[in-house]
């Protein structure tokens, strides 16, 4: 089973649309995979029609197992499965405080997913606080999308120096570019500076697109209603280029 | 996958049926008919069937199912039909499917043409909470082709199983009834008019123990004749090495039950068709060696150092070749006058009524179970006597001609298995084929050592690829060399276990003449 976060520190920035789209041609292409909302504001669950509740809540969420197992829902399309976001996720941090060891409390809850899918994809809430620490531990790759703007840049240097001082291995860390806009020159240069000087940029982006903007009304993902679309092929580069960079060149 | 439930649909069945069940309670969106083209696929012994499994193919990809199931446990993407297991692409499919195919090859029972109509079942949200679809069966494609069967599949949606009973609900008010023991795979196959399970290689004879000794050799017999038949009928198309070697278990076991059952038969008759089935036999002994070799050509490379792997293949090459010109023997043999005449006799024979008194055949009035009893328990104790010597002077030729008088146990045991206890005597062949296998092993050595000696003298020297082949085929007789001594060492505790005091006291119990007791 491969493990995915899609993750920032900063928010409004695409993430939940990556993940719903990635899980969607994932599923698509073959893989069995199961899209975790872990946001209290439950777009992604909302982006596929299904309620925002979890069976047993935040509660039965941080116990896994069966719990968990009860709490999924399949979605419209073969092979892709929904765990919902529950509003009371909104209180993950200080639930995973109550437990041992609580960094590793989220690996402990994927774990017994691993026989029935391929793929995990992690659509995470904004944080670096203990539930980032959780996603850290959990996952073998975090995906994060990247607004080329100076501020963006700066929460992406925020997140590798954390990552520095904890000890979490940055190696794991991809990032893309998202809601680009080719007409401003700023973008274009702060993406050419930024593919300079780090590792793991992907060389993708995510243009910003009103039918992308669509999927809240479609309710549905942008390569599911528009296959041909810009945006479609986009989020089709995307996971292609995770995938050469994640397992063929980890070096990149 | 998760199972999906199956429903008949109501007589005069139309779609507005399907809606007016569920418009009350969900919004139904029809999507686009598929078309899908199914083959169904078996060995021609039956061996998926008798484990319950369904190979089929659909779109270039292959699906292994259990019966009465929906689900597939395994599939593989294929570029061509599947006919040996070793050609399927590597998967859990080819895994799992490997040791029951082994080298019989698949046929094709019967195409199928499936029209598929989903309906997604949709709640409040508009999200799919279950699937419906209508699916129209055909031997034939086309709308017109008369159809095999229709069903309504329910295929629930995973985290939505209140919605998926309730539809199930308003279905069965509307007179659709669910369908459990169910599936199309028997009615596919009434419609190619084959019967799943109809042949096995393995004697289901079923005798009477009081019935005369000559009744029932000659069932038996005739039991025999009827694989032959099918078998012979099938080694020209030469679909693989199995219907040659069922073929002549048949001969063997015929040759077997004229020498084992003594004395049912007027002499001078089981005499003549002994010989004869021994030149029935021989027509295909050259054939059926070199099958054993290239069945083994993995087996044989696999012993190989790495470096001399590929200079084996000029020994493979050539017997290939031998083996076409083999088969054309065969097929010459068994389309001559004497085999006809000879198969013609045999069957005339066992077609003749029973005398009263036959004349020098004085066991053919005595109640069969007699018989069967003393028949075995002599070949038993022959055996341990035979084995006990092999225990102390470990000569090839001893192993050998004890592996031909284990056969003949075997057979006896197979021939009369019906008049005993079932699981008394099935425990007793089980350990009778431990036996067995281990001098069977030996006998492979040593046959495909020989072989091997004197196919390195026929193969054409000139070529430089040959030489190279030659030392390889050293090689190999030198690792077939070590195989035989390990054999040979494993047989001491095989033998001492099938003659130990607890195997000798249940033979002695359900073999040891009794006759007083049931002569009525």
């Amino acid at each position: 089973m491969t493990t995915l976060a899609l993750y920032s520190n900063k928010g409004g920035v695409g993430k939940t649309t990556a993940a719903v789209n990635l899980s969607y041609l994932a599923a698509q292409a073959g893989a069995k995979t199961l899209i975790c909302d872990l946001d209290s504001q439950s777009s992604a669950t909302y982006y596929f029609r299904v309620k925002p509740k979890l069976k047993f809540g935040a509660k039965g969420f941080i116990k896994g197992g069966e719990k968990i197992n009860k709490s999924i829902k399949g979605t419209d399309y073969e092979n892709l499965d929904l765990l919902p976001a529950d509003f009371t996720l909104r209180n993950l941090d200080a639930v995973f405080g109550k437990f041992k060891r609580p960094k590793e409390r989220l690996s402990k809850i994927l774990k017994p997913l691993k026989s029935e899918y391929d793929l995990v994809i992690l659509d995470c809430p904004v944080t670096i606080s203990i539930l980032a620490e959780n996603i850290f531990n959990a996952v073998e790759f975090i995906l994060v999308p990247l607004i080329p703007t100076t501020l963006s840049v700066r929460t992406y240097k925020q997140l590798l120096s954390f990552c520095r001082k904890n000890k979490y291995d940055a190696g794991k860390i991809y990032a893309f570019f998202s809601m680009v806009d080719g007409r401003k020159k700023m973008h274009k240069e702060l993406m050419a500076m930024m593919l300079k000087e780090f590792n793991g940029v992907l060389r993708s982006h995510i243009p910003y697109l009103s039918q992308i903007e669509r999927m809240g009304i479609e309710r549905e993902p942008v390569a599911a209603f528009a296959p041909g679309s810009v945006a479609s092929k986009a989020y089709q580069n995307l996971w292609s280029k995770f995938q050469e960079a994640a397992f063929a060149n980890p070096s990149i | 996958m998760r199972d999906h439930f199956k429903f008949s649909l109501p007589d005069e069945y139309n779609q507005q049926q399907l809606t007016g069940a569920l418009a009350d309670h969900y919004v139904i969106k029809k999507e686009r008919t598929v078309l899908k083209n199914m083959a169904i696929y078996d060995t021609f012994d039956w061996r998926l069937f008798d484990k319950s499994f369904v190979l089929y193919t659909s779109e270039n990809k292959l699906f292994l199912r259990k019966l009465f199931k929906n689900a597939t446990i395994h599939s593989v993407a294929i570029t061509s039909p599947p006919v040996f297991v070793w050609d399927f692409p590597d998967s859990e499919l080819k895994e799992k499917l490997s040791s029951v195919l082994k080298m019989r090859a698949l046929l094709k029972l019967i195409g199928l043409h499936s029209r598929l109509t989903a309906h997604r079942i949709l709640n409040q949200d508009k999200k799919t909470v279950a699937r419906l679809v209508y699916e129209e069966i055909r031997l034939l494609r086309g709308k017109n082709a008369p159809v095999l069967a229709t069903y309504l599949w329910l295929q629930p949606v995973r985290g939505y199983t209140k919605d998926c009973q309730n539809i199930t609900k308003h279905l069965e008010k509307g007179g659709f009834t669910a369908l459990k023991k169910e599936d199309i795979y028997f009615k596919a196959m009434e419609a190619a008019g084959k019967s799943p399970g109809s042949y096995s290689s393995k004697l289901k004879i079923q005798l009477d123990p009081a019935m005369r000794s000559d009744e029932a050799t000659k069932i038996i017999l005739r039991y025999l004749l009827e694989i032959m038949k099918i078998n012979e009928a099938n080694l020209e198309n030469d679909l693989d090495t199995e219907f040659l070697h069922d073929f002549r278990v048949s001969t063997r076991r015929t040759r077997s039950a004229l020498g084992q059952i003594k004395s049912v038969f007027p002499k001078n008759i089981a005499g003549r068709f002994k010989k004869e089935f021994a030149f029935v036999g021989k027509l295909s002994n050259q054939l059926r060696d070199l099958d054993v070799y290239l069945l083994k050509e993995d087996a044989f490379k696999a012993i190989l150092p790495p470096v001399l792997r590929d200079d084996i293949d000029p020994l493979f090459g050539y017997l290939r070749k031998n083996r076409s010109k083999a088969l054309k023997n065969v097929i010459r043999g068994l389309k001559s006058k004497k085999y006809g005449q000879i198969m013609q006799n045999w069957e005339s024979f066992l077609d003749e009524p029973l005398q009263d008194q036959p004349p020098e055949a004085s066991n053919a009035n005595v109640p069969v179970i007699n018989l069967a009893r003393k028949r075995i328990y002599k070949q038993y104790r022959r055996i341990v006597k035979d084995g006990s010597r092999i225990l102390e002077n470990t000569e090839d030729k001893k192993f050998h001609a004890l592996r031909i008088e284990c056969k003949k146990l075997r057979y006896l045991m197979e021939f009369f298995s019906s008049l005993f206890p079932r699981k008394k005597i099935n425990m007793l062949i089980a350990q009778l084929k431990t036996l067995q296998d281990n001098l069977g092993d030996f006998n492979d050595v040593c046959v495909q050592e020989k072989y091997l000696l004197n196919i390195a003298d026929e193969l054409p020297a000139t070529h430089r690829k040959s030489k190279k082949a030659q030392v390889a085929i050293g090689s190999l007789i030198g690792a077939l060399d070590r195989e035989k001594q390990i054999i040979k060492d494993a047989f001491a505790t095989t033998f001492t276990d099938y003659a130990s005091s607890s195997n000798k006291r249940a033979f002695s119990e359900l073999f040891a003449s009794k006759q007083k007791e049931t002569v009525p």
